[in-house]
């Protein structure tokens, strides 16, 4: 009965080639394109999930003035089938991951939302998980994002640095500590 | 970081993507391994990749009772193959030249003259395995090669435990006749499949 199986045992490749090269290259290499695949995937993905519970909405005095520096500085994505450009005022959708937000003319008539750079004041942050946070800063940095708190690795588990776009709203930038590890292929 | 089971891991996967990495770095080695054995080097090179890029996508219908993927690895990497019969029977073929030309008589010992030398016999297993119908091949292979138990072969290929047993009784039977020392006539069948497989 068995001895059937035995010569397929015997047939198994590498008992006749026991140094039938396996090269780590390959693994390391399928990886990498993995894990490209992956992210782009679920950057498809989010893109498909249009309507997030919460999104919420910010007011500049000059709303294509910060259309252009959030898509340049930070990498948001405008939504410009959803763009409306209004004689009383454009509003527009930028989303990032699986987030959205709306940003539209500030004023009495724009459900009384003003810019900080009109209140001289910021009253909320926005914060937002990227994908390589380093890049990310850099990318702001090199953009003329104005900083004002460093990139640092915080004891809740996240990687962030905090930025001003030009009208004073403040943004929250951040990854998983432990995303970071994986990406990297490093251990704690 | 802690240890993880798989399930977790693929858990944990659904919402950030990136921890599918920790799944792909505790089995690509053993599923590279076994698509080598099956389709050799260059062409698994590309197959791992495929391998890993489907279990992504279908984490989600991944049966989170299982602590352990390797199963469910093994699974998609046997249908992947799947779309890959030729080289699968090259391979094969590649493989048992190999055989027959390392067998020396000696290694036979109870070889009688209507006992087939191994030049012979060799090709002919591995034309009976080729020409196997996918699921007994599978079956097979994840059994004799990989050595994987029952339950997990169930677990690969989406089939009851019964189903494993009859595939593999069914496999052997074929193998049984198509490398039958005597009966011309059995390699009429191999034959035809091998024909069918290189078409």
């Amino acid at each position: 009965m068995s001895d059937d199986f035995d010569r397929l045992r015997r047939l198994r490749p590498d008992r006749l080639q026991p140094h039938d090269p396996m090269d780590p290259k390959v693994l390391t290499e399928e990886k990498e394109r993995l894990m490209s695949a992956i992210e782009q995937s679920a950057g498809a993905v989010h893109a498909t999930s249009r309507t997030p519970s919460i999104y919420p909405r910010l007011a500049y005095r000059d709303v294509m003035a910060a259309l252009e520096f959030l898509t340049r500085a930070f990498g948001f994505r405008e939504r410009r089938e959803a763009r409306l450009e209004h004689p009383a005022g454009t509003l527009a959708w930028l989303e990032v991951g699986d987030g959205v937000v709306m940003i539209g003319e500030s004023g009495p008539d724009h459900h009384d939302l003003y810019s900080p750079a009109e209140v001289g004041r910021t009253t909320g942050m926005v914060n937002v998980y990227v994908h390589d946070v380093d890049a990310h800063h850099a990318r702001a940095v090199a953009e003329g994002a104005r900083v004002v708190m460093g990139l640092e690795d915080m004891f809740w588990g996240d990687r962030r640095y905090e930025a001003l776009d030009p009208e004073g709203h403040r943004w929250h930038f951040g990854e998983r500590l432990a995303d970071i590890e994986l990406r990297s292929g490093r251990r704690r | 970081m802690e240890p993880s089971s798989d399930s977790e891991i693929i858990e944990r996967s659904l919402a950030e993507p990136a921890a599918f990495a920790s799944l792909y770095d505790r089995h690509a080695a053993v599923v590279y391994r076994f698509l080598v054995r099956r389709i050799g080097p260059s062409a698994a090179d590309g197959l791992l990749g495929e391998t890993f890029r489907i279990a992504f996508e279908r984490r989600a219908s991944f049966d989170r009772e299982h602590e352990s993927a390797r199963p469910w690895l093994y699974g998609i990497a046997s249908r992947v193959l799947a779309h890959h019969r030729r080289s699968e029977a090259r391979r094969l073929r590649a493989t048992a030249a190999l055989a027959a030309s390392r067998e020396t008589p000696l290694d036979l010992p109870q070889r009688t003259a209507a006992s087939l030398d191994a030049r012979e016999l060799w090709p002919r297993v591995a034309d009976a395995i080729a020409g196997l119908p996918a699921g007994e091949r599978d079956a097979l292979l994840l059994h004799v090669w990989e050595d994987l138990p029952y339950e997990e072969i169930a677990a690969a290929l989406g089939i009851p435990i019964g189903t494993v047993r009859s595939r593999l009784n069914r496999a052997r039977r074929r193998l049984r006749e198509l490398t039958a020392p005597s009966g011309e006539e059995t390699l009429t069948p191999s034959a035809a499949r091998r024909g069918k497989i290189e078409s």
